[in-house]
């Protein structure tokens, strides 16, 4: 029985019966017939880093053939905070060639995912992964996810010790379970037990997917308040003083049903001191686990579990977990939710090289080389990989003498071009992957977002706002992976060719936005970005953001269905924070 | 002379009697009269001849069928016959044999039953004299092939050229042999007893053979042609379904179907010969349009050797004997006048069949018949070239018409409902074993069904993968491994997954099973075959001659059977 005497999801039971999600692999990959797995497994794989997909494009034609669906791994690797070595970024593009579809596809938690291992070749793709130091353990499933960290080093002098608590919060956060090591790379099995107990997830994990992000203000490029748990560096003359902390981000809704809704995080206060922060996290995590919902997956979230018990319950729980108390939310500004493209060098001289990648997919294709760029930068082994949660990467840590070397490659590969001409608008887009590949999608997103930015640039063009940094989204379907809702504009299929749209969003990521019109496809999309970019443009005053302007005059006074919104609006009073005394968060 | 009363009784009597029976109640009376001319006590004969070797070569179980019809009824005769097929034969046994008779068909292009070629083989090396030696020879073929009969009547010659003496003249037979064959072997019994009885043998001529009817052709019509293998194969092979109301078959049956030359083909001939379309010609006595010949019934692609030298012939001219079209023929070589084309036709041979082991089971797929055609590709100075069948099936649009006929094999049945099968069918040797596990699927049988199947690649070339998973989920298919032969460095064929599995391969023989091997011939069925003789060395811990001596035994128990090409 869960908290809340329902039964237990069918998830649940599964995760318990798993023997530390061990499940029944072995059989699955033995099964020569289908290229797929039992079907407990698929909730279990996902603890393993991957995820079970089949090629929509190809369902009816194989059917037809009498094969069945084309299935394929989709496999993700934890790089925490985005960061990973020249030799690493050089087996993964190996492996990536040899095993995959041979995109690289950079997520929107700044990791890397492929596409298209067929069942055969998962081992061997795990394998190279473990020897270069790389694994896909816990990116996925009812885990700690990929902890995200602010990827741009010349933010602040405080970067790499504040990287250091990601990679702590990721290492103590990681499953214990030895499944992993005995099932994908032929490790001894475990006989005792024990050595695997788990004082965190236990034997029945989280109740849900459990994100955690940091990031370093002015910028908030890491789009902090869409994670379970958010941090949020405080930063005072150049030094680290701890952490606010914030719970209940999350974005995915559901169309037509106000029950599941995004929201940002809620600020409870502040911690300092590294032990203590850690502390914070871990026990946050186990509030989570005790009080999440564990018989309805689609409430499960701590943002819901929030809601529910209310932030004061939270707040003393949390103290009491840690043994401590937090201090009052200390101020802090976002400026700017965006990657600096270009070359920028930072408090020691080293350069910075970031670079547009559209949707996040390294491939060659007719237009640019740039999965071969990058091999060629990574073989220099003078630069450092970081990627984006805005799906691009940063080339960093080079040397004054280096950089004409990358300098020379990226030209020569017309990269620096490319990201030079890239607009405003499609630098500040984004799109999921949905189709053809996510079994979730209801309408394209990453394959159809180039193509209708090539539609919408004109308009703005049209009413003079080509160079406003309008930061635009995409996804397929409600989920909301591209965090469409804490855009300006946010584009949510609805259906094949068809898309809700939101607007009001603010461009620092503190508020989110609201639905404006439903089930809208090309031309009426175009036609009303038509209308609210003209607007806007005769109306705005100096300096008013898109997405500040569309909230005051069209969503403002939208009946506050609990949305989103509302929770920002208490969360983060605008423009930004004068008095914190005011923020609800905080008058507890 | 008779007493009108006794007449009637006699005509009576002998009414009830077959034409073998009567040339047998001729050769007793005879010598009944001969025997009671000596004592007065009336014994019937025995004919001294007690003791004859009925030997068969076959394929697809005609042969054999009529072999053990034959010894059935020659030991109501009080005639001992051995019979054996030719692969068992032993052949120091062949000078000392008396009264032989072998019962051959023909196989691939006028060759022998494989079961025959060692046979076959050593009368035509070995210049041993057969003088003890009467035989009778009784072809079984196809009159829609270009050499008709073709082993049989060199097996005929063959013995005559050694020495031995015919006792019944050659008999040739078409698709429908049944009666025609027994009236062969009446007449044989009948030498036989006369032999003893009387030197005068020819009393009766031998029945004047009615014209062949030919086989059942069935018209059906193609209800889908898809290919099975998906984008990015190298193979392309086609699962056509035809609607065919009238059709009987049994799982293990193939399709015989006589393909179509493409008519870019004929037309590009009879402009070259500039030859009116519509003009009639009478072939195999029918009349057919230039068209219609060279359409239907004419092969002119790869023409054999032998054709050719008959080409060089007629036109006399050296040519040197290479298999090649007739349009590069006639191109390279023209006919000095196109008033030649009815020379022309006579020297053409037919377009052979062609047989697609049939996928579907009467049981599963009421009125429809099912094949599983491969395209054969195969290149030529470059140049990208189908196989005449399977391009003219699979490219068949849906709706149309096709005709075919059932080829019957005996020889590959499934056994009794209880008892367990394995199947070994890479490629389109999966056709008839689709056919096995639908019908024991829709009848419910109760043996355990093992399939072994291969091709190159898991995601584009597994044929019939949704089917098989069904079966395997229903508990239809007991055990299935799959060899697919380019997923990973080293290759991997089915052999290779019998050997992995030979332990329990081998307590499924000594339990019963029956073993089905069916794809292409060489090098597959060979390979198989000799990982079956390592598997029953190792795993029934044998010697290698044990081990052959168990695999001679699973054939001679129809246990162990093929279906390759
Ligand atoms: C790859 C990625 C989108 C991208 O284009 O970058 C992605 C892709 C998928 N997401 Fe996501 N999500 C991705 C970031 C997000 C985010 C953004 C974030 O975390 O900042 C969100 C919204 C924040 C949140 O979690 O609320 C997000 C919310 C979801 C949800 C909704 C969760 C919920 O609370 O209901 C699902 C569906 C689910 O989990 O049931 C989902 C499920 C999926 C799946 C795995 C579909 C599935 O469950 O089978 C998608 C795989 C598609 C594919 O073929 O690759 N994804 N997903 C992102 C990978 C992040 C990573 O590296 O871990
Ligand atoms: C009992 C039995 C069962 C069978 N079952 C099946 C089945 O289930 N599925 C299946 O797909 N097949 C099956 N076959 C094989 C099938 O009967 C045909 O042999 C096959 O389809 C090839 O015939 P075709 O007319 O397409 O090729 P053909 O035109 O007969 O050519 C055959 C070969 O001749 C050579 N050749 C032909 N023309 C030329 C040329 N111009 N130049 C050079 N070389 C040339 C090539 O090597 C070619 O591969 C079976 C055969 C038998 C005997
Ligand atoms: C692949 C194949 C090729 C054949 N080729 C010939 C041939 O060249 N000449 C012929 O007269 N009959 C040919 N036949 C017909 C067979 O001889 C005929 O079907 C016979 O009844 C088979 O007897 P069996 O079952 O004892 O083998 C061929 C049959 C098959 C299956
Ligand atoms: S938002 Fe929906 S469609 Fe897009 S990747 Fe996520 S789950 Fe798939």
């Amino acid at each position: 029985m869960a908290e809340n005497n329902q039964p237990l999801s069918s998830t649940e039971r599964i995760k318990m019966a798993s023997d530390g999600l061990r499940g029944t692999f072995v059989e699955s990959l033995a099964n020569e017939i289908t290229g797929s797995i039992n079907e407990d497994d698929y909730a279990l794989v996902r603890f393993h880093g991957m995820y079970v997909q089949d090629d929509r494009d190809r369902r009816d034609e194989r059917a037809a053939k009498k094969l069945e669906r084309l299935y394929s791994f989709m496999i993700r690797l934890r790089l925490t905070g985005g960061v990973i070595s020249p030799e690493q970024y050089i087996t993964l593009h190996n492996i990536a060639g040899e095993n995959s579809t041979g995109t690289l596809k950079i997520t929107t938690r700044q990791t890397i995912q492929l596409h298209g291992v067929l069942k055969s070749k998962v081992k061997p793709t795990l394998k190279a992964f473990n020897q270069a130091g790389l694994t896909t353990l816990a990116t996925c499933g009812d885990v700690n996810r990929n902890v995200l960290c602010s990827s741009h080093p010349i933010q602040s002098p405080c970067h790499t010790e504040i990287y250091d608590y990601a990679r702590e919060i990721a290492a103590r956060m990681l499953p214990k379970t030895n499944a992993y090591y005995e099932i994908w790379l032929n490790g001894e099995k475990l006989i005792d037990k024990e050595l695997e107990a788990d004082p965190l997830y236990q034997n029945r994990y989280m109740p849900r997917k459990f994100k955690v992000g940091i990031a370093i203000p002015p910028n908030n490029d890491i789009d902090v308040l869409g994670n379970d748990l958010a941090l949020i560096a405080i930063i005072e003359n150049d030094k680290l003083k701890g952490f606010n902390i914030a719970v209940g981000g999350g974005m995915s809704a559901t169309h037509g049903n106000s029950d599941h809704y995004a929201r940002l995080a809620s600020v409870l206060g502040f911690v300092s001191g590294k032990e203590n922060v850690l502390k914070a996290v871990y026990e946050v995590a186990t509030i989570q686990r005790d009080y999440g919902n564990r018989s309805d997956r689609k409430v499960a979230r701590l943002k819901y579990t929030v809601d529910r018990l209310g932030l004061p319950f939270w707040k003393e729980e949390l103290e009491r977990r840690c043994g401590f108390e937090m201090e009052a939310p200390r101020p802090y500004r976002f400026e700017s939710r965006k990657d600096f493209y270009g070359w920028e060098q930072n408090h020691e001289g080293l350069w910075y090289y970031t670079l547009y990648i559209e949707n996040g997919r390294i491939l060659d294709d007719e237009k640019l080389s740039l999965k071969s760029a990058l091999l060629e930068v990574a073989k220099t082994g003078k630069a450092a990989f970081t990627f984006t949660c805005n799906q691009n990467l940063i080339l960093g840590n080079i040397q004054q003498p280096d950089k004409a070397i990358i300098q020379e490659i990226l030209d020569r590969y017309k990269i620096i071009e490319h990201t030079d001409n890239a607009s405003a608008l499609r630098k500040n887009a984004m799109a999921c992957v949905a189709l053809n590949t996510c079994p979730l999608a209801l309408a394209e997103a990453q394959r159809y977002m180039p193509v209708l930015l090539d539609k919408i640039e004109p308009l703005l063009i049209k009413h003079g706002l080509e160079t406003d940094e309008i930061i635009m989204r995409m996804t397929g379907c409600p989920n909301g992976c591209s965090r469409p809702y804490a855009a300006e504009i946010g584009l949510v299929g609805s259906a094949l060719g068809k898309y809700n749209l939101h607007i009001g969003g603010d461009r620092i990521g503190e508020r989110l936005n609201k639905l404006y019109k439903e089930s809208l496809n090309e031309e009426e999309i175009l036609t009303m970005l038509d209308y609210l970019f003209g607007t806007y443009k005769s109306e705005r005053t100096d300096g008013e953001t898109f997405g500040d302007f569309a909230f005051e005059k069209w969503v403002h006074s939208t009946d506050l269905i609990r949305t989103a919104s509302s929770f920002s609006e208490i969360n983060m009073p605008k423009p930004y924070h004068i008095a914190l005394n005011e923020d609800p968060a905080i008058r507890l | 002379m008779l007493v009108s009363n006794k007449m009637k009784l006699v005509e009576e009597i002998l009414s009830t009697f077959t034409r073998e029976e009567l040339f047998w109640l001729n050769g007793y009376i005879a010598g009944k009269f001969h025997s009671t001319s000596q004592t007065e006590t009336a014994i019937p004969v025995k004919p001294s001849v007690n003791k004859i070797t009925i030997t068969y070569g076959t394929e697809t179980g005609n042969s054999k069928k009529l072999a053990s019809e034959f010894a059935a009824k020659a030991k109501t005769r009080g005639i001992n016959a051995k019979i054996i097929s030719l692969d068992q034969y032993r052949l120091n046994d062949l000078p000392k044999e008396e009264y032989l008779l072998s019962i051959i068909s023909t196989q691939g292009d006028g060759e022998p039953p494989a079961a025959a070629k060692k046979f076959y083989d050593h009368i035509h090396k070995n210049d041993s004299k057969l003088n003890k030696l009467k035989y009778g020879v009784l072809a079984l073929g196809d009159t829609s092939y270009p050499l008709f009969c073709k082993a049989g009547e060199d097996v005929d010659q063959q013995l005559n050229k050694l020495g031995g003496e015919r006792l019944m003249p050659l008999r040739k037979c078409d698709v429908d042999y049944e009666s025609e064959a027994h009236a062969w072997f009446g007449q044989v019994l009948h030498q036989l007893s006369s032999i003893a009885n009387s030197n005068n043998t020819d009393i009766f001529a031998p029945a004047v053979t009615k014209k062949s009817t030919g086989k059942k052709i069935y018209n059906g019509t193609i209800l889908s042609n898809t290919n099975l293998n998906d984008r990015g194969s190298n193979k392309e092979t086609h699962h056509i379904e035809i609607a065919a109301d009238d059709i009987e078959y049994l799982p293990g049956d193939s399709l015989g179907v006589i393909p179509e030359n493409p008519v870019t083909a004929v037309e590009a001939i009879l402009q070259l010969l500039d030859i009116d379309r519509t003009k009639t010609f009478s072939f195999r006595n029918e009349e057919v349009t230039a068209f219609g010949l060279l359409k239907k019934k004419l092969n002119i692609f790869y023409l054999p050797e032998r054709v050719v030298t008959k080409y060089a012939g007629l036109i006399n001219q050296d040519i040197p004997p290479t298999k090649i079209g007739l349009f590069d023929l006639l191109r390279i070589y023209p006919l000095p006048n196109n008033n030649q084309f009815e020379q022309l036709i006579d020297i053409l041979e037919p377009i052979a069949p062609r047989l697609y082991s049939i996928s579907s089971s009467p049981e599963a797929h009421n009125g429809e018949v099912h094949i599983t055609v491969a395209k054969d590709r195969f290149t030529v100075q470059e140049e990208q070239k189908c196989g005449l069948c399977s391009d003219y099936l699979t490219t068949l649009p849906e709706e149309t018409n096709i005709e075919f006929y059932v080829h019957k094999n005996s020889l590959f049945r499934l056994p009794a409902d209880d008892k367990d099968i394995i199947m070994i069918g890479p490629g389109t040797g999966i056709a008839p074993f689709r056919s096995f596990l639908a019908h024991r699927d829709a009848t419910g049988a109760s043996g355990r069904n093992w399939l072994l199947f291969g091709d190159q690649h898991f995601v584009t070339d597994f044929l019939y993968q949704t089917e098989l998973q069904n079966w395997k989920e229903t508990g239809t298919l007991t055990k299935i491994n799959l060899a697919f032969s380019r997923d990973q460095q080293e290759k991997v064929y089915v052999q290779h997954k019998m050997l992995q599995h030979g332990q329990e391969l081998y307590e499924w023989l000594s339990n019963g099973a029956s073993i089905y091997v069916c794809g292409s011939k060489e090098p597959m069925s060979t390979d198989v075959e000799d990982t079956l003789l390592q598997i029953v060395e190792k795993f029934g811990n044998k010697t290698i001659e044990e081990a052959v001596q168990f695999v001679e035994q699973l054939k001679e128990d129809g246990r162990y059977l093929k279906d390759v090409y």
